[in-house]
């Protein structure tokens, strides 16, 4: 729409202009001051018309200065060629104004003034737009208003000659209009930062087309083009100019001699920047390397430190005036970015400018810097022109191909951040999130670290619930064993001396592994402990135990018991399982066998189903027999190929060694069971708990009340503890 | 890495779970997930077939434990069907066959759903 009515208004002031100088070689007469003066504004409108219609074309126009050089050097070839075509338009060689009354010489002369005007301001304006973008790289708030003031001040010179005759001499007051315009001209002139970035390469590449282009300027400034026998590229040019509008003649002669200028410096700085290029460009990196290094790095034992490091780095790095860092909110398990650290601006404010989610997914998805030139037209950033938000960058922190976060920064001017900003972020964004990525990995190292410390505690505390020492009874041997897979287990093994004759013996498997399980057989010790002195039979200690762990037990969790009695007394041993593995019982005369009774797991029925379910085994004892409580980690061991150890290889191993004491048949076992696993790790828990029956009774001499520690059974020997794994 | 997989398969009006592999500690959740899926589709009476099951720890037994009485609460049941011997022998030192139906074959899984609801064998 902009388009249109500006086109449309610089149409209509263009075909205005052409009519009134046909109506002037008309009517042979010089126009009325009135009738002048309206033409003259017609013109200027027309013009300034053009010119915000070229601006808004050219608005979103960046590119590498290499590339402004040369296109403005093409367009200075297409305007010398145009121009002079227009000047071969017969009558040829006539293109000007009559000296003495400034009234067109032929009737073609306003068309090919107008046309050569056209061409010369098109020129004149796409050169101030073009270089603009250079002037403007690493843009400060000063370096805009120099530029502002520049354009302001060469329009103010091109006033003052509104009106004026080409014929009349140079008043001082027009002298003096144009040194501001010149003094700022010369200003700009000087900004060329955007030289040191560039490669050797480029530099010698847009040295000779700055070269070029200045050659070109000098032309067509039409060194005394004013006069007859000045020398002009497109002859005749700059006078016709003055008659056409003698403002705009200025104007672009001003927007010329700028262009010399800016050449001129920018050839001169690209020559003597050449030798220093590489220098310049390790140095910068070292530079940058360096500084990120030596921050970051020491700061991986503190995220707050930093993540204020990183977002205070824009600030440094580009003259952000606000930059902050928004990493996902691991924490609380969701994606949502939150603001960790922010400088220049609260982060509340933040909040309430920018649509840091937006944002932060935009450069999630595209994994590339992002930058929004006017932050203010962007419908993600909800701010007004003095909150500060001209533009604003988004860098994204990746790292091990995730993306961390991101960093932003804002510059209270437009198109604020440079291609060379980017960069400069980009490269620093990395070594940020490499710094992030190891901060976290040391986090969760500790944190891994801290629970390795934690469940070897656990562990500790579990090995204690186990027998520190086995009781000694005459006439037996025992020995008992216990592995986890994990640190912590659901086995549980025990012995606890009822009475003078009475030893109660329990092995418990909770189902399940690891740390619940634990917690549970933990469970198991503190019942077996309290109840079996108190239980007259295995069935109504296993019937306590049920209903004592009803309540605690998950309805998925459940534990298989063998428990018995061994009575010196009567020589019996009474068993009852709970669903756990049968105890095989091996006699003198080879005979091995399982001692199945029937009986729930603990946990499954917490009914009188149990009870009715349970059933006692009651075996007579005989010297020589061995009797083995395990539990299933032992049968269900499988070695490398799948096989499982089983019940008929555990009997059969059993029956080779029964000659052997409960020390030496249990490591007789694990050997076999180690030999059967080869290399292979235990995959579950495993215990076992050899009774050997060798035959002394009770009442024959050397009986055996060992001293009892708290409640604990009497000790002397050392329990077997923990066979090695592997 | 996960060698056990459940197949879902309809018998009439009866959920079937086909399970494959292992059934351990660690693919317990699958089963799990399995069994919820069918009570939220209130496919309540399951027959587990247990043809291709290779192996059960503690834990997969666990996963019966945890759904059979809401599943009876809201009509249905698990029925146990087609086990390895060495499977079922896990299934039977814990005393399952008291608390569930665990029969030959799936047909009879079914049947025993059709004779309404019939309750578990009771201990002999």
């Amino acid at each position: 729409m902009q388009y249109v009515l500006l086109g449309t208004l610089w149409g209509v002031c263009y075909v205005l202009a052409l009519g009134y100088h046909l109506l002037l070689w008309n009517t042979g007469e010089p126009a009325g001051l009135l009738v002048e003066g309206v033409y003259h504004v017609v013109v200027l409108t027309g013009y300034a018309a053009f010119w915000f219609l070229l601006s808004l074309l050219f608005r979103h126009r960046r590119s590498e200065p290499g590339r402004i050089f040369w296109t403005t050097l093409l367009l200075g070839g297409l305007y010398v060629l145009l121009g002079y075509l227009v000047t071969r338009i017969p009558p040829v060689g006539i293109v000007g104004f009559s000296m003495e009354n400034a009234l067109p010489l032929a009737p073609s002369v306003p068309f090919k003034v107008g046309l050569l005007a056209l061409l010369k301001t098109t020129f004149a304006f796409i050169l101030l737009l073009r270089f603009r973008e250079l002037v403007l790289v690493k843009r400060t708030r000063s370096s805009q208003r120099n530029w502002n003031l520049m354009i302001g001040f060469m329009v103010l010179a091109a006033l003052s000659g509104f009106m004026r005759s080409p014929r009349e001499e140079v008043l001082l007051l027009q002298g003096l209009a144009i040194i501001p315009a010149v003094v700022f001209m010369v200003v700009n002139s000087f900004r060329l930062s955007w030289i040191v970035t560039l490669s050797f390469r480029a530099k010698m590449a847009t040295s000779g087309m700055a070269f070029l282009l200045l050659i070109l300027l000098i032309g067509l400034a039409g060194i005394d083009g004013s006069t007859e026998d000045g020398f002009e590229l497109v002859p005749g040019a700059v006078r016709s100019m003055l008659y056409y509008s003698y403002p705009l003649a200025i104007f672009t002669g001003l927007a010329v001699y700028f262009g010399i200028l800016y050449c001129t410096t920018a050839f001169l700085s690209l020559l003597f920047h050449l030798p220093t290029t590489s220098d310049f460009q390790r140095k910068a990196g070292e530079m940058a390397t360096m500084h990120s290094l030596s921050h970051l790095v020491s700061q991986v034992f503190d995220s707050e430190k930093l993540f204020t490091t990183i977002a205070a780095s824009p600030i440094d790095a580009c003259s952000a005036q606000a930059s902050w860092l928004a990493l996902p909110d691991l924490e609380h398990g969701t994606l949502e970015p939150r603001i960790v650290a922010a400088h220049g601006m609260t982060p509340e404010r933040i909040e309430r400018l920018v649509d840091v989610q937006a944002l932060f997914d935009e450069v999630r998805g595209s994994r590339a810097p992002l930058v929004l030139h006017q932050a203010l037209a962007d419908h993600r950033v909800d701010a007004r022109a003095g909150d500060g938000l001209g533009s604003l960058l988004v860098v994204p922190l990746l790292a091990r191909d995730q993306v961390l976060g991101a960093l932003f920064a804002t510059k209270e001017v437009t198109h604020g951040f440079e291609q060379d900003d980017v960069e400069a972020i980009s490269v620093f964004a990395a070594q940020a999130a490499l710094a992030l990525d190891n901060a976290r990995l040391f986090e969760e190292q500790l944190e891994k670290e801290r629970l390795a410390r934690e469940l070897a505690i656990a562990r500790a505390v579990q090995r204690k619930l186990l027998p520190q020492r086995l009781p000694v009874l005459p006439g037996m041997t025992l020995a008992a064993s216990s592995v986890s897979a994990l640190e912590v287990g659901g086995d549980y093994y025990d012995f606890a001396r009822l009475d003078d004759h009475r030893l109660a013996v329990i092995v418990a498997d909770v189902s399940g592994k690891g740390t619940s399980a634990a917690f549970y057989m933990a469970e198991m010790q503190g019942i077996f402990q309290s109840v079996s002195r108190l239980a007259p039979s295995p069935c109504d200690f296993l019937h306590h135990a049920n209903v004592a762990l009803a309540s605690s037990l998950e309805k998925n969790v459940f534990i298989s018991v063998v428990y018995g009695v061994l009575d010196l007394h009567t020589e019996e041993f009474v068993l009852a399982r709970a669903g756990h593995c049968p105890a095989a019982v091996i006699s003198l005369n080879g005979s091995a066998r399982y001692l199945r009774s029937r009986g729930l797991g603990l946990g499954l029925d917490r009914g009188p189903l149990f009870r009715k379910m349970l059933a006692e085994e009651r075996i007579r004892l005989q010297p020589g027999d061995v009797f083995v409580l395990y539990t299933d980690g032992i049968v269900e061991s499988r070695n490398a190929a799948g096989e499982e150890y089983g019940y008929d290889r555990l009997l059969r191993v059993l029956a080779e060694h029964r000659h052997e004491d409960a020390t030496d048949l249990h490591a007789a076992l694990l050997d076999d069971l180690n030999t059967f696993l080869g290399e292979k790790e235990y995959d579950d828990d495993m215990t076992l708990v050899v009774l050997k029956w060798h035959g002394i009774r009770l009442d024959q001499p050397g009986p055996v009340t060992g001293e009892r520690r708290a409640g604990r059974p009497a000790v002397e020997q050392p329990a077997a503890g923990e066979v090695s794994t592997g | 890495m996960s060698n056990f997989s459940v197949g879902f398969r309809t018998n009439g009006s009866i959920q079937v779970l086909d399970l494959k592999g292992e059934l351990d500690a660690h693919t317990a959740s699958e089963l799990e997930a399995a069994i919820q899926k069918c009570r939220r589709e209130n496919r309540c009476k399951i027959v587990v077939n247990g043809e291709n099951l290779k192996y059960i720890s503690s834990a997969g037994l666990g996963v019966f434990m945890a759904y059979i009485e809401e599943l009876r609460e809201q009509g249905g049941d698990i029925k146990i069907a087609a086990l390895q011997p060495k499977v079922y022998n896990v299934f039977d030192l814990l005393g399952f066959p008291m608390l569930f139906d665990i029969v030959q074959t799936e047909e009879e899984a079914v049947a025993r759903f059709q004779q309404n609801g019939e309750q578990p064998d009771e201990p002999a």
